[in-house]
């Protein structure tokens, strides 16, 4: 399954769980699926919740994206740092799994 | 028997009877229209009578005429001789299906036990859901409507999670739960459940299917099957549950595009 970063990034607003998809339009026209989880289509469904702007929104899905980064550096450098030491690919990977 | 040219069509026939109530009068209405008096005979008091207009009768169309009156306690009736009446009854195992007009058997014609499917519909999850505890699906729920999204009949109705049922019958219920990691949190299962009430009110849990997420970027499918009898569209419903190990928050994949975690519903017959 592809990680799907917009959803991600907007349950880190309003606690989670707070908006959906609209399916029709202001003027009452289906929306084509394949258009609906955009920015412009989330439909807010829990009292209290508020709009992020879609600057938040696409900050926190950089974010994300960098996190991920990061953690994919971390642990290929770690792994180098392991080597350097003197451990094998055999027994890094039966160390940390990989 | 042998004979010369084409197969009789009509190979089982019988005539057809008339019998009359009479009265003192000479006129009579056939049942069937004959072309003239010679297609029927005709019995009066167990004696038969002569066609033809210099004698005892004649007819034409449904119309009988008699060259005298009837009594009241005369008994008459007239055999149609001109109009065997068609009663054919094909021998048993040769009617073959090219015999059968296309798109003509009724459902109602199919002998009890025999069924067809009715209605089919998937629903879906159409927005991740985060959970942290074992939960009901109440919400972002929608029916399959991607432009080539197929379904047949009258489909479920959902309020809040609660699955109802357009009418009784025997069906098919299938969930399916697709579970990836939040975070770095790990679960040592997760899974999708089917629970049903048969009196609007107590659920059950009838059917369960687990995985786990175990590392990083891990993600668990689960599917779970259970066939209902619904007997009371008013009483029986049914909705899913999230169970998970209660270590963190765990992403229920959902979108609005296409069947993440879904669940679909086929009628498979009567109850």
């Amino acid at each position: 399954m592809h990680r799907d970063y917009l959803q991600d990034a907007l349950h880190t607003f309003n606690g989670g769980n707070w908006y959906g998809w609209k399916t029709h339009d202001d003027n009452g026209n289906k929306i084509p699926n394949s258009e609906r989880m955009q920015y412009q289509h989330i439909k807010i469904i829990k009292d209290g919740a508020t709009m992020p702007t879609e600057a938040e929104v696409n900050a926190k899905i950089q974010e994300l994206k960098d996190a991920e980064t990061q953690k994919e550096t971390d642990a290929s450098t770690g792994k180098q740092k392991l080597k350097d030491l003197g451990l094998n690919d055999a027994e890094i990977k039966a160390l940390i799994g990989v | 028997m042998p004979f010369i040219g084409n197969q009789p069509a009509l190979s089982y026939t019988s005539f057809a009877v008339q019998h009359f109530t009479t009265s003192a009068t000479t006129s009579y209405t056939l049942d069937y229209s004959v072309a003239n008096e010679n297609e029927i005979r005709l019995v009066i008091n167990n004696v038969v009578q002569q066609p033809g207009s210099s004698y005892a009768y004649t007819a034409s169309g449904t119309t009988l005429t008699l060259s005298a009156a009837t009594s009241a306690t005369d008994t008459m009736y007239a055999v149609f001789l001109g109009k065997a009446v068609q009663t054919v009854t094909p021998a048993s195992g040769s009617v073959t299906n090219a015999m059968i007009v296309d798109g003509t058997i009724a459902e109602s014609k199919l002998a009890s036990g025999v069924n067809t499917i009715t209605m089919a519909e998937q629903w879906r999850l159409s927005s991740v859901t985060v959970t942290s505890t074992n939960t009901f699906l109440t919400t972002n729920l929608e029916k399959a409507d991607t432009s080539d999204a197929g379904s047949i009949g009258t489909g479920m109705s959902e309020s809040s999670g609660v699955f109802s049922f357009p009418s009784t019958g025997i069906y098919l219920i299938t969930g399916t739960g697709a579970f990836y990691q939040n975070g770095s949190v790990t679960h040592q299962f997760v899974g999708l459940e089917i629970y049903v009430t048969t009196d609007n009110s107590s659920y059950n849990r009838r059917a369960s299917s687990y995985g786990a997420i175990l590392g990083t970027a891990e993600e668990a499918n689960t599917t779970c099957m259970y066939i209902f009898d619904v007997t009371d569209i008013s009483n029986d419903k049914v909705k899913f549950h999230v169970r998970q190990q209660t270590a963190g928050n765990l992403n229920v994949a959902g979108a609005t595009n296409r069947q993440l975690t879904g669940f679909t519903f086929v009628r498979l017959g009567d109850t």
